[in-house]
């Protein structure tokens, strides 16, 4: 007879940016509810099936991996999250969106992604909606969520920031975008670049797409 | 699903009480003292001098108290009108403390049961003494140039009952070592007419010295401070400074409540055995793997805490890879401080 194993793993948690900012405002809007887990770092191309010491073996590669500390910004971690899904799941949740936005300058897009693989279905909208994140705010004169009018959602996209390279986030089963008008962003290009990230707010599913503005005069 | 909500017992309050040396260099007892050269020239030199552990100018030179001279009448430094006596910058720090001492403009402050018309100030820094000094943890040694020593402590070791006052906690500052009185001249470390050597009031950050004690010649009692009560800048602030920089010794230590929020994440065996990472599954959304169709298995790495609205509030990272399957559970404390 041998002893349980009865430890308890114990780390020290961080605040993120936003976190902070909940907790600054003081309106109770710093109240955690639920937890959400992911494997960011990983590798699963390390996982190794052809390990001679047999399947005992197979993550040796990934349980040796000495991990980063945490990020305080929110869009930079938690990045892939683990889901609850039942056994023999062969397929798991994926976006399905345009694999790459080009607008004009003033062009608008409607921007509507599905999850596939979900909940037994081929092909599905998820019922909270979607987060839609672009990585510099300044490229959009406008970047809207609708379809999902939450508190929240509303807050969000009422968030305005001016002038300079920051992230923007939106909730809504859509996105609204309208490519910028201003020229002095584009220097002496005729392009500017940045990403969108979509993440199902249900499933965890998570894509990234570039974004290209073209200069039109 | 990706999240998991909390049951009410997964979230706990705990507070805990943390004590560590008061100085910048983690040492319990300060050693080298410095003040700044260009201070006493300056507006403020004029009612305090600060005193840092390393010389002033260099880079890592940081404040660890600062010394005050408080004075009823306004002596021992220049009025700041010579038409209008009494009122300098040493009432002003008289007054200062009267105020946050005793809560009273008609009182006069009393060292151990004998009201004394000056005393020096020593205001620890706010960013060392966190949020209270310790008692019982105050060792200060005095030594002055013909070589005498004068060791005091306070005498919260002593008393059975804590006194208050409008400053929180008070304890008498007596004569002796890690708040054991000597009892040479008084059983309970007090001088022998001039009462205690001053206040500790570890609720702010303030040590009160009783000048009239320290200026105590010819016994043991006192340093023959020689604090000079006359109607120019006397620079008495600098005269306890080198006594202080004489002895090389400051022990002093804090104490802060620090209050942790632990959430504790159950995983069961049924949950989050699969990722959504780009590595795990295939363009169209199949396993990677095969051999994870039968056994799937993820690899925990951080733990999110979120609200309701979904908005990420906390982040812990473990400290390396956690394997999870359908024939594991795990159980995460995470340790939020605020």
């Amino acid at each position: 007879m041998g002893y349980l194993n009865n430890s308890v793993v114990t780390v020290d948690a961080i605040l993120t940016k936003k976190g902070r900012e909940l907790l600054a405002r003081g309106d109770g809007s710093f109240r955690p509810t639920q937890f959400a887990l992911s494997d960011d770092e990983i590798d699963y191309t390390l996982y190794n099936t052809s390990h001679p010491s047999g399947s005992a073996y197979y993550g040796e590669a990934i349980e040796a991996m000495p991990l980063l500390e945490a990020f305080p910004d929110e869009t930079q971690i938690m990045k892939y999250k683990l889901t609850t899904l039942p056994r023999g799941t062969a397929r798991l949740p994926i976006l399905a969106t345009k694999s790459i936005v080009t607008l004009k300058q003033g062009q608008s897009e409607a921007i509507t992604p599905q999850t596939l693989n979900y909940l037994g279905n081929n092909q599905t909208f998820e019922t909270s909606g979607y987060t839609f994140t672009i990585a510099d705010a300044r490229v959009a004169s406008a970047f809207q969520g609708v379809g999902i009018n939450t508190e929240e959602a509303n807050r969000l996209n009422n968030t305005t920031t001016l002038g300079t390279n920051v992230s923007k986030t939106v909730i809504g089963t859509s996105l609204n975008i309208t490519a910028t008008n201003v020229n002095t962003l584009f220097g002496t290009n005729t392009q500017l670049q940045t990403t969108l990230t979509i993440i199902g707010r249900d499933s965890g599913a998570r894509v990234t797409i570039p974004v290209t503005i073209t200069k039109v005069n | 699903m990706s999240f998991k909500r909390f049951d009410a017992e997964d979230l706990v309050i705990a507070s805990e009480a943390v004590s560590a040396p008061v100085w910048s260099t983690g040492d319990p007892i300060l050693t080298t003292f410095f003040t700044s050269s260009t201070q006493p020239s300056l507006e403020s030199g004029k009612f305090y001098y600060d005193v840092y552990q390393t010389g002033s100018t260099l880079e890592n030179a940081t404040v660890q108290f600062s010394i005050a001279y408080g004075d009823l009448d306004g002596s021992g430094s220049a009025p700041y009108n010579s038409s209008v006596t009494g009122k300098s910058p040493s009432s002003t720090i008289y007054g200062q403390y009267r105020t946050l001492v005793l809560g009273d403009e008609e009182s006069t402050f009393s060292f151990g049961g004998v009201s004394q018309e000056y005393f020096y100030a020593l205001a620890v820094d706010r960013n060392r003494y966190r949020e209270s000094l310790l008692p019982g943890s105050f060792n200060l040694t005095l030594k002055n140039t013909g070589n005498r020593t004068l060791k005091l402590t306070d005498n919260s070791a002593t008393v059975s009952t804590i006194s208050y006052n409008d400053a929180g906690r008070v304890y008498q500052i007596i004569s002796g070592s890690n708040g054991i009185p000597h009892t040479n001249i008084n059983a309970n470390g007090y001088t022998a007419t001039s009462g205690s050597y001053g206040l500790f009031l570890p609720d702010v950050g303030v040590i009160l010295l009783n000048g009239a004690a320290l200026d105590i010649s010819g016994t043991a009692e006192g340093i023959a401070l020689s604090t000079t009560r006359g109607t120019t800048n006397a620079g008495n602030p600098g005269k306890l400074f080198q006594v202080i920089n004489s002895g090389s010794a400051f022990q002093l230590n804090y104490k802060e409540t620090v209050t942790s929020q632990f959430v504790f994440a159950r995983i069961r065996n049924s949950e989050f055995n699969y990722s959504t990472n780009p590595s795990y599954i295939t363009g169209s959304g199949d396993l990677r793997i095969s051999s994870m169709l039968e056994t799937p298995q993820s690899y925990i790495t951080s733990v999110g805490i979120y609200n309701d609205n979904n908005e990420l509030l906390a982040v812990a990272k473990l400290s390396r890879p956690l394997l999870k399957d359908f024939t594991k559970e795990a159980l995460i404390r995470i340790k939020l401080d605020f």
